[in-house]
């Protein structure tokens, strides 16, 4: 039996486990593409990134490359890079400005639009028979923003944008406008890793690895350690590396039923899992929290909403980070290979110094050259390359941290997304697996918001 | 004075040219050496206080706007380094859990058209080409290559890098990470 064939054993929620397969089998992948890639709603780019008429931006689309461009009446559309009369891609660059797309196959002309104004020989060869009113690029089947963040979708039965993002996705996007008026950062940081995207997405969740896989970032002190609340650390005896040397951890852990993390969870998979304001601070002075507190936000946005300093995912691969205000989208290219984009965004209003800070501690934090992000890739690299063992692939993947014990509160009030109070955990990275399977097996909308409701608990 | 006339002369000049191209192509070798042994502290003390070690993004522009195909200070890069982080990041490899680099990778750096652009007897604008190939575990291998457009200061018979601008022949980059220095 394939591993598509058996697609409910995938993923246990009652044993908290993975099936290993997933993050390497070629059909898993091409269901992917099918079933989530070209069906979900997806980040594509920031208005600000095509302030002017005719700018332009390349987004992937599972394999589809689309260019979101700036229309003469200010609006946006994102078109299908591909010419309608063999496929050429008509737009070479990553981003730009242009006056019409113009294919250098045959020399088709198309307007920022997409419409179709130019065909050498039109007359002499084609006799006038060919419609170009009807051949044009194609548009995805919906496009459409968040207060300046551009998504679209292939499918034209997607629920309208903002249903999709639901609470925790629009939440996820609020992190970050409720500061204030954001643009782009010039300069989309990209980089390719040869891991299972799903690894990647994965990790946004987990608050455990840290302190272990960045260790040696904390050790700087370039990057403020994980805040240390209780003065209690992880136990570690007996983890020691190769040379019987005994880590020494540098920040502080809270365990047992203490709340010092907040996972929120929501319809078709999304999530958003972190420390609470509390717990984190101001992260050495790096973050400014006092937006938090201002009127519009506390009637905007629910209590515990406002306590969150997580991370958020909008299913599949859009990660939005607070700190620095950036969003990383884990793009698949294979089973086995996967683009990392960094989008930075700061605030217009800010003076120049803490402009130049912000921009400094997005750079050195993340990034391939980033003192957190440089050891994540190897970690995600390996784990993927040893899910093609005949053997390695029948060791289940372990999200079993405080599985269980995630009791998900669903609020009367209607204030916040649903959420779960504890300490770190592995609830963001399950809800995501569980969801990921609903997606896969298909089905109507309708079916797929109702097979990914919270549950009581996680 | 074309270019190439200008390294056809002859006589005292050409003398004091190459006696100045020997003592940075030294220089330029000498840090290379330093980096494949891995002696990132010694390294580092190349730099000067207020060095700038800046890699900007690059990314696929049209001809015409070719210009722009650099990001710049200011904007997102994937080095922006003071010397502070600079230490860091050589800190950071001692600790002993820097992951990505242990095992460590081999590195080999090849620094080749080495030009002296400007020089004012003070600070010289020098530009060199790169090639830093990294072969990491089993099969992991990465080539880079590109510019660098080098400030060096003289400085006590020898120079101090008061500027490193690195231009990369890569837009997506084709690597996991950036762990190594350029």
């Amino acid at each position: 039996m394939t591993v598509v064939d058996n697609l409910s054993e995938m993923v246990s929620l009652e044993r908290g486990e993975v099936d290993r397969r997933i993050f390497s089998d070629p059909e898993i992948f091409e269901l992917e593409m099918k079933t989530i890639f070209a069906r979900s709603w997806l980040f594509l780019c920031h208005e600000s990134q095509i302030p002017k008429k005719g700018d332009f931006f390349e987004a992937p689309m599972g394999r589809d490359n689309v260019l979101v461009v700036r229309q003469r009446d200010g609006g946006i559309k994102a078109l299908l890079n591909t010419c309608a009369h063999r496929g050429n891609a008509v737009c070479r660059a990553e981003e730009g400005n242009a006056k019409n797309f113009m294919c250098t196959y045959h020399g088709w002309t198309y307007d920022i639009g997409g419409k179709l104004v130019g065909v050498p020989g039109l007359e002499e060869l084609y006799h006038n028979e060919l419609d170009t009113t009807k051949i044009g690029l194609r548009s995805v089947a919906q496009l459409d923003t968040y207060k300046g963040f551009v998504f679209a979708t292939h499918d034209p039965e997607a629920p309208p944008l903002h249903d999709f993002l639901g609470r925790t996705g629009r939440l996820g996007l609020e992190y970050i406008v409720a500061q204030g008026d954001m643009e782009i950062v010039p300069g989309i940081q990209k980089f390719v890793i040869p891991c299972n995207w799903k690894f990647a997405v994965d990790n946004l969740f987990d608050w455990y690895h840290p302190q272990i896989t960045h260790l040696s970032a904390f050790q700087t002190g370039m990057v403020p350690s994980p805040p240390d609340i209780t003065g209690k650390r992880m136990n570690t005896a007996s983890v020691a590396d190769q040379e019987g040397t005994e880590l020494q951890l540098p920040g502080g852990v809270v365990g047992g039923d203490a709340g010092d993390q907040l996972v929120f969870i929501d319809a078709y998979g999304h999530a958003i899992s972190g420390p609470t304001v509390e717990a984190l601070g101001d992260f050495g002075g790096l973050v400014d929290n006092s937006w938090r507190d201002r009127p519009d936000v506390v009637e905007a946005l629910g209590p515990m909403s406002r306590r969150s300093l997580g991370h958020a995912n909008i299913f599949p691969t859009c990660w939005i980070t607070p700190p620095f205000n950036q969003i990383s989208l884990r793009i698949p290219r294979g089973p086995m290979e996967t683009e990392i984009w960094w989008f930075s965004f700061i605030r217009k209003d800010l003076p120049p110094e803490h402009r130049a800070m912000a921009i400094s501690g997005a750079i050195h934090s993340f990034g391939p050259a980033g003192l957190l992000e440089q050891e994540d890739g190897e970690n995600w690299a390996q784990s993927t390359l040893q899910t093609l063992g005949a053997a390695s692939s029948k060791v289940p993947q372990l999200l079993t941290m405080n599985l269980s014990r995630g009791k998900v509160v669903h609020d009367d009030d209607d204030l916040d997304p649903p959420y779960i109070e504890c300490s770190i955990n592995e609830h963001g990275q399950l809800w995501t697996y569980l969801a990921w399977v609903q997606w896969l097996k298909g089905g109507s909308w309708a079916e797929l918001q109702e097979r990914t409701s919270p549950p009581d608990v996680l | 004075m074309t270019a190439i006339e200008e390294n056809t002369r002859v006589g005292g000049d050409l003398l004091a040219d190459a006696l100045r191209q020997f003592e940075v192509e030294r220089f330029l070798t000498n840090e290379a050496a330093l980096l494949d042994a891995h002696r990132y502290a010694d390294w580092v003390q190349l730099f000067s206080d207020d060095t700038h070690y800046f890699m900007p993004i690059r990314r696929t522009r049209l001809r015409k706007q070719v210009s722009q195909e650099f990001t710049k200070p200011g904007e997102m890069a994937f080095f922006d380094d003071n010397k502070d982080i600079l230490l860091a990041r050589v800190a950071k490899l001692a600790t002993g859990a820097a992951w990505a680099e242990d095992p460590p990778s081999r590195t080999r750096h090849v620094i080749t058209n080495v030009r002296v652009v400007e020089d004012d007897g003070q600070e010289l604008e020098v530009h060199s080409n790169f090639i830093l190939y990294r072969t990491r575990l089993k099969s992991e291998e990465t080539t880079w290559i590109g510019s660098r457009q080098d400030l060096l200061r003289r400085h006590e018979g020898s120079f101090l890098i008061a500027r490193r601008h690195i231009l990369l022949e890569q837009t997506v980059l084709l690597s996991q990470n950036l762990s190594n220095f350029f």
